[in-house]
């Protein structure tokens, strides 16, 4: 039974850390459309390149946080929380013998 | 080879000086906390060299992209987003499950340049720097 909720447990983890993961689409999405508008941009006023490149950069860097933030959940939940869970369990188990 | 833009090299010795900075104050804390190992360092260096080769890709694509034609730029940056992304996980993945690294020392430096991006404007405002206007933007007053 124990083995059972391992398991269990250890499939969630996975499913969790998979379904974490799908924050990094989202972004990638909105990075195309932000630099599809700056290349306009660009093209209204070429003087204006490096400060918009600038610019691009920094917006595109605070945009992907959203998608680390999934890759850090994603990780944490297959190399942290199993040895959380498997702990919280076998505590459990032992208190309830 | 291209040169790089001056713009990307600047931006990226911007994230890569904060990351070092915010490097340190953890191994700080670390030390401070007595939770110091080997493995920390080594995840330390292993987060904070894949978040500033992340940045310094993220800048040479968008400088690319914007270079280039209009159509093409969202498919460039996606493209290079997932593949950063996944680089990231692998390098990360690699990094703990492999070299057996300390798993919150290898992933807090991935977020360090988002820290200095969110300064960025306090230091701006101090170098008396202020963001390009678009034209006509004083007749809005």
């Amino acid at each position: 039974m124990v083995e059972l909720a391992m398991g269990i447990m250890l499939g969630l983890c996975g499913v969790g850390a998979g379904i974490a993961l799908i924050a990094g689409i989202g972004p990638g999405i909105g990075e195309g459309q932000a630099v599809a508008a700056a290349c306009e941009a660009i093209g209204r006023q070429p003087e204006a390149k490096s400060d918009v490149t600038s610019t691009m950069v920094m917006g595109c860097a605070i945009a992907e946080t959203t998608g680390l933030y999934g890759l850090i959940i994603g990780i944490l939940l297959i190399f942290v929380a199993p040895g959380i869970y498997s702990g919280v369990l076998r505590d459990t188990v032992a208190a309830l013998k | 080879m291209s040169r790089l833009d001056p713009t990307v090299k600047k931006e990226t010795a911007y994230a890569a000086l904060w990351v070092t900075a915010l490097s340190l104050i953890m191994e700080a804390v670390f030390l401070i906390g007595d939770w110091w190992t080997p493995a920390v360092l080594l995840g330390n260096m292993a987060g904070a060299v894949t978040a500033v080769l992340n940045y310094l890709l993220l800048g040479i694509t968008v400088a690319k992209a914007v270079s280039g034609p209009a159509e093409k730029a969202p498919l460039k940056v996606r493209s290079s987003m997932t593949a950063r992304l996944l680089g990231q996980a692998a390098v990360v993945a690699v990094a703990i499950g492999v070299f057996h690294t300390n798993v919150y020392a290898t992933l807090l430096p991935l977020l360090f340049p988002r820290i200095g991006i969110a300064f960025r404007p306090m230091i701006d405002r101090k170098r008396g720097k202020t963001a390009v206007e678009p034209e006509g933007s004083d007749l809005l007053d």
